[in-house]
């Protein structure tokens, strides 16, 4: 008489079932804790200090000649300019669109750097009909370079040696904060 | 199958269903680390306690560095609003009234003053806050290498609509200026880079 097939063969093909409770119970705790503590406006500035001058600062900088490069925004164009004309005078049309061309500033202002590769400051003159969306656009263009941008070289005066300019002009000042509405 | 249909067959089928009912967890388990991941991508912890006022439309900007705390204005096409409380509304144009038109808004000029450079309702909350800060800093504990009371830093973080124009911005700096701020943050929301 033939035994009975036994069924060892078959227990081991038994699947094992994984409690997944408590591990749904800690994906639920942290589904809420990173929903309660995550920020939805995620907020970045930009940093301008109110132009303050003595009569013994400007009697300074008349002395010096500094570059003072400045960018004004019109109706229907850009100049960047110098009052000391340390650069020649570059008007840049605006788009068909009405907007200021930033690729045609932004080109402008790199020949400047590469001048003037220490310098940091730039004064922005806009028009009283520039949006706060342009005006975030331009500070944004005179100030940062980015990764596809050409690298442009300074020496260090601490070090002596060749370094890349992180940032165009970062240094933004209001130019027409005091003057008439 | 002939027997589960046969008449036999039924008092094991009513066992099936009676049964304890087995929630299928693998499925939410799925859902739930794809939630997880999404979040964990996503997450920004910000620290600071700007908030903002219904309706604004902030611009946004490539520059990457986070506001730290300080005193806030909010402009928007309509209003300013300074520590979420309403300084000032603005005086919408008779021409715009009762037409499709983009609706255009002016200071009401009895609120300006310097010539139309100050705003007053904006000069009189921005001192008062100075003021605070600066009884605040006297009462502290906190002193300079000198002994004296750590210097107001007038620092205003100024958060505008995209649509309001340079004039008004400008307004709003001049006027904080007088009130004794000094540097301006500029609020717009981060782009991704």
């Amino acid at each position: 008489m033939l035994r009975k097939p036994t069924h060892r063969r078959r227990g081991k093909s038994e699947q094992i079932e994984l409690n997944l409770v408590p591990i749904l119970d800690t994906m639920v705790t942290i589904v809420a804790f990173l929903l309660f503590t995550m920020s939805f406006l995620v907020l970045a500035h930009i940093e301008s200090p109110f132009p303050v001058a003595s009569m013994e600062d400007l009697k300074e900088q008349v002395k010096k000649k500094p570059l003072q490069l400045t960018l004004t925004l019109r109706e229907k164009e850009a100049q960047v300019w110098s009052p000391f004309d340390l650069v020649p005078k570059r008007i840049i049309a605006n788009t068909a669109e009405g907007i200021p061309d930033l690729r045609g500033i932004r080109s402008v202002l790199f020949e400047v750097k590469n001048k003037f590769p220490t310098e940091q400051k730039i004064v922005l003159v806009p028009g009283p009909e520039v949006n706060y969306e342009n005006l975030i656009l331009i500070m944004d263009t005179v100030r940062l370079i980015e990764k596809t941008d050409p690298p442009v070289y300074f020496k260090d005066p601490a070090t002596g040696q060749d370094q890349v300019a992180k940032f165009l002009f970062p240094e933004v000042v209001f130019g027409n904060l005091l003057g008439d509405m | 199958m002939a027997r589960s249909r046969g008449i036999r067959g039924r008092s094991g089928r009513k066992k099936i269903n009676t049964g304890g009912f087995d929630l299928q967890l693998t499925s939410m388990m799925d859902i739930l680390i794809i939630v997880v991941v999404f979040l964990l991508k996503t997450y920004s912890v910000s620290t600071n306690s700007f908030t903002s006022v219904k309706g604004i439309q902030l611009p946004y900007t490539a520059t990457q560095e986070t506001p730290p705390d300080g005193l806030q204005v909010i402009i928007t096409p309509e209003a300013i609003t300074f520590e979420n409380e309403r300084i000032l509304d603005f005086v919408q144009s008779a021409s715009a009234v009762g037409t499709t038109e983009e609706p255009s808004y002016a200071f009401n000029p009895t609120d300006l003053d310097e010539g139309g450079r100050r705003i007053v309702p904006l000069f009189d909350a921005l001192t008062k806050a100075r003021e605070k800060s600066e009884l605040l800093r006297v009462q502290s504990s906190a002193r300079d290498e000198q002994g004296n009371p750590l210097p107001f830093e007038g620092v205003l973080a100024i958060q505008c609509d995209k649509r309001v124009n340079y004039d008004t911005v400008r307004r709003i700096m001049y006027t904080a200026a007088t009130a004794g701020f000094r540097v301006f943050r500029f609020l717009a929301m981060k782009k991704e880079i």
